[in-house]
């Protein structure tokens, strides 16, 4: 047990550090800004920027300059860091703010998935996909396929040397601007085999006739993802990833040497979130008000609490554990964000519920981070899901 | 931060976790609600231990951990936790030596009348553990000054809670003999930390109880365990136990390396251990429903644990408070 990595291990941090003060872009150094609920529907000029050209070519260079994903070799955008080293990595992009890719089914899912799963033609399609050279989205939850994703019935039949492709999928974030679709379809029936035995993996091409995207808007009013529908779609044959029905095993396949630190960002997030509670405290004068010192104490608690659960976590991970601290890490940080961005509006009293450009302590910034925040505890694994796996994964409850 | 174990430290938890296994059944711990002395056949197992609380704090911890999932009662944690690194610091290495070697008890008397573990000049110190079977005690005045003097057999006991745990108000003699001077910062803070380690064994004891009887109570046919609102409200303590457990083993870091988030380190380690040991109190006696409610069952010693600990040394709202200090100054 200790607090401190070895000098090699910091000397890598150094050397990232080096690195982003010489190549990132001005927008990447700014700092994303955590709470960003994404682009408004009616702000027409980001609208065509979902992916900008500034982070298109910083996604590149960190690509070409092995910073993309640091556990790879360098043809697929690394410099063969180890575990400690990828940590490092992440620990100083969330601390610095700075986004490696404001896209992540490429480098995050499809890349990862492909090198695992692919055949040699399909594997090629890696490393342009972790540069961002390919936009890719994942065809995954549909209306009727949520937390029941393996529910989904989007379907794909047999036709020769080709499937056809209907249905629907929904909250498909990217699909506006992707020329790729990661896509889960059932090829088995429900009635002839158990749900999750019946999907495959396709890659679809956005441009191919038959697709209909239609932008979601969000409570927030921004629009980050879409409704993606699939008419008579045809997919050529070679376009399975793996087997078929056998898809269901690659909604594992993930960036799993980078599972050790995904929390590292969720930490950052709410870290901040204290330290902006603290000032805006100082602001309104309630700094000596005991029930906002007790609140403000208690989410300090927690947040580093977690923080030193994370570390935990990838210690484990580090050590061959399939580390069920992430599971934690996800419940935990997103209520917790939730709470701390309410927080931020009670503190505000009567302005805490006005988003206006010219009043309110920061314009609104909290009453619409706590909007967007209801998302976090729904995808990637709702609460309630995680508390069941928790439940029935690790503490071993029967199901 | 590194929290993996060295082979040494894993030795030293199970070490721990087999000798307590072995020398301190629940029926000693139950002997000892009536009669103190049912814990020295337990003393004779743990003082070749209390050479623990000379060293790195860690290994201290992952061993109080275990003391606490046993609910050990005895001066082990007094002489180990509190007695032996306060005497080191004054410079009373005789003393220190003769702690460390188990061949003499001891316990501090630092606590005002208040009840607060805040140096003071008070005349009567109060929540001095085992005050009156220790052969010694070491009282610190409000400016770190250590002094001792023999245990006080006629000690009046402070009524706990906790049967495991006793408690006594101890009057600051007059010719007690001067040791030295400590820094008491620091002394607090290993010892709040060890207080916190010892917690989560306790915790971790609740927890695992209510787990093991939801996989085994049937009730409309099926184990309760299988029912969500139980699922998730083990899934709470659960993350609960597992960040305070993060937050102890970084504030014993901070400790042993002196690292400068030491101070808000040790407020975190304290105020997560005792959310996490009375939410594991309150939950497991919930999921054992009408048995968990019982003199009889085992439940209420460790519960009565959670709660006496989470009231010693500051409770979560008084290390919240100080915290808060510290946010906003």
């Amino acid at each position: 047990m200790r607090l401190e990595w070895s000098e090699a291990d910091e000397a890598f941090r150094a050397e990232l550090d080096e690195f982003i003060d010489e190549c990132a872009p001005p927008e990447a150094k700014a700092g994303r800004d955590f709470t960003d609920g994404g682009v408004d529907a009616e702000d027409r000029e980001r609208r065509e920027a979902i992916i900008p050209q500034w982070a298109r070519d910083w996604q590149a260079t960190l690509f070409d300059h092995g910073w993309m994903v640091p556990g790879y070799p360098p043809e697929l955008g690394g410099r063969n860091a180890t575990p400690v080293q990828t940590l490092i990595y992440m620990e100083e992009m969330a601390r610095r703010r700075i986004p490696r890719s404001l896209h992540f089914p490429g480098y995050a899912i499809v890349g990862p998935s492909l090198l695992e799963f692919g055949d040699d033609a399909q594997k090629t399609l890696a490393a342009p996909s972790i540069r961002g050279d390919i936009v890719w989205c994942i065809g995954m939850s549909e209306p009727n396929a949520g937390s029941d994703l393996a529910g989904l019935t989007t379907r794909a039949t047999k036709d020769g040397d080709r499937f056809i492709v209907n249905g629907q999928k929904v909250w498909t974030s990217y699909a506006m601007v992707a020329q790729k679709c990661f896509c889960y379809v059932r090829t088995t029936p429900l009635d002839r085999a158990p749900k999750h035995k019946g999907i495959t993996v396709l890659i679809i091409d956005m441009d191919t006739p038959g697709i209909d995207v239609r932008p979601i808007k969000h409570i927030t009013g921004a629009e980050d993802f879409a409704e993606v529908f699939f008419t008579d779609v045809e997919v050529p044959a070679e376009n399975v990833v793996g087997t078929v029905d056998d898809g269901w095993r690659i909604t594992m396949g993930s960036l799993a040497h980078e599972r050790g630190g995904l929390w590292l960002q969720s930490v950052a997030m709410v870290q901040q979130a204290v330290d902006d509670l603290c000032a805006m405290a100082k602001r309104h004068g309630l700094e000596r008000d005991g029930g906002v010192r007790r609140q403000l104490a208690t989410a300090y608690e927690k947040v580093a609490s977690l923080r030193a659960l994370g570390y935990k976590g990838f210690s484990s991970f580090a050590q061959g554990s399939s580390a069920p601290e992430h599971s934690y890490l996800k419940l935990a940080t997103s209520e917790l964000g939730k709470e701390l961005w309410e927080l931020g509006m009670q503190l505000q009293g009567p302005y805490g519920a006005v988003v206006d450009r010219e009043r309110g302590d920061e314009h609104g910034r909290w009453a619409r981070a706590f909007f967007v925040s209801f998302a976090n505890t729904i995808a990637g694994g709702s609460s309630e899901i995680q508390r069941n796996i928790i439940a029935t994964r690790i503490l071993g409850l029967p199901r | 931060m590194d929290f993996s174990l060295s082979d040494e430290q894993v030795l030293v938890r199970d070490t721990a976790s087999s000798l307590l296994d072995r020398h301190c059944p629940i029926s000693l711990v139950r002997a000892g609600i009536d009669d103190p002395s049912a814990s020295d056949p337990l003393w004779a197992q743990l003082r070749e231990w209390v050479v623990l609380g000379d060293g790195s704090l860690v290994d201290l911890c992952l061993f109080l951990e275990e003391c606490g999932s046993a609910l050990a009662p005895g001066p082990y944690f007094a002489s180990a936790a509190l007695a032996l690194p306060l005497a080191r610091a004054a410079g009373g290495d005789e003393l220190a030596a003769r702690i460390q070697a188990g061949d003499a008890t001891a316990t501090v008397a630092f606590a005002g009348e208040d009840g607060e573990w805040v140096a003071n000049d008070d005349p009567v110190k109060t929540f001095v553990l085992e005050a009156d079977r220790v052969d010694t005690i070491l009282f610190v005045d409000v400016g770190g000054r250590v002094t001792v003097a023999p245990g006080q057999p006629g000690a009046r006991q402070v009524g706990s809670l906790d049967f495991t745990r006793r408690l006594f108000e101890a009057a600051v003699p007059h010719d007690a003999t001067v040791i030295g001077t400590a820094p008491v910062d620091e002394w607090l803070a290993r010892a709040t930390v060890a207080l916190a380690a010892e917690m989560l064994g306790t915790a971790r004891r609740l927890k695992d109880a209510a787990i093991e009887y939801a996989k085994q109570r049937v009730q409309f046919d099926v184990p309760i365990g299988s029912f969500q609102a139980i699922q998730h409200k083990l899934a709470d303590v659960s993350v609960a136990f597992e960040r305070a457990w993060s937050a102890v083993y970084y504030a014993a870091m901070c400790v042993d390396a002196d690292d400068p988030d030491v101070v808000r380190a040790v407020h975190v380690a304290k105020a997560a251990a005792g959310a996490a040991a009375t939410r594991a109190a309150k939950d497991a006696i919930q999921i054992h429903g009408g048995i968990g409610y019982t003199w009889e069952h085992d439940l209420h010693l460790a519960i009565r644990r959670a709660y006496a600990s989470e009231h010693l040394m500051g409770t979560s709202g008084w290390h919240h408070d100080r915290l808060a200090d510290l946010l906003l100054r």
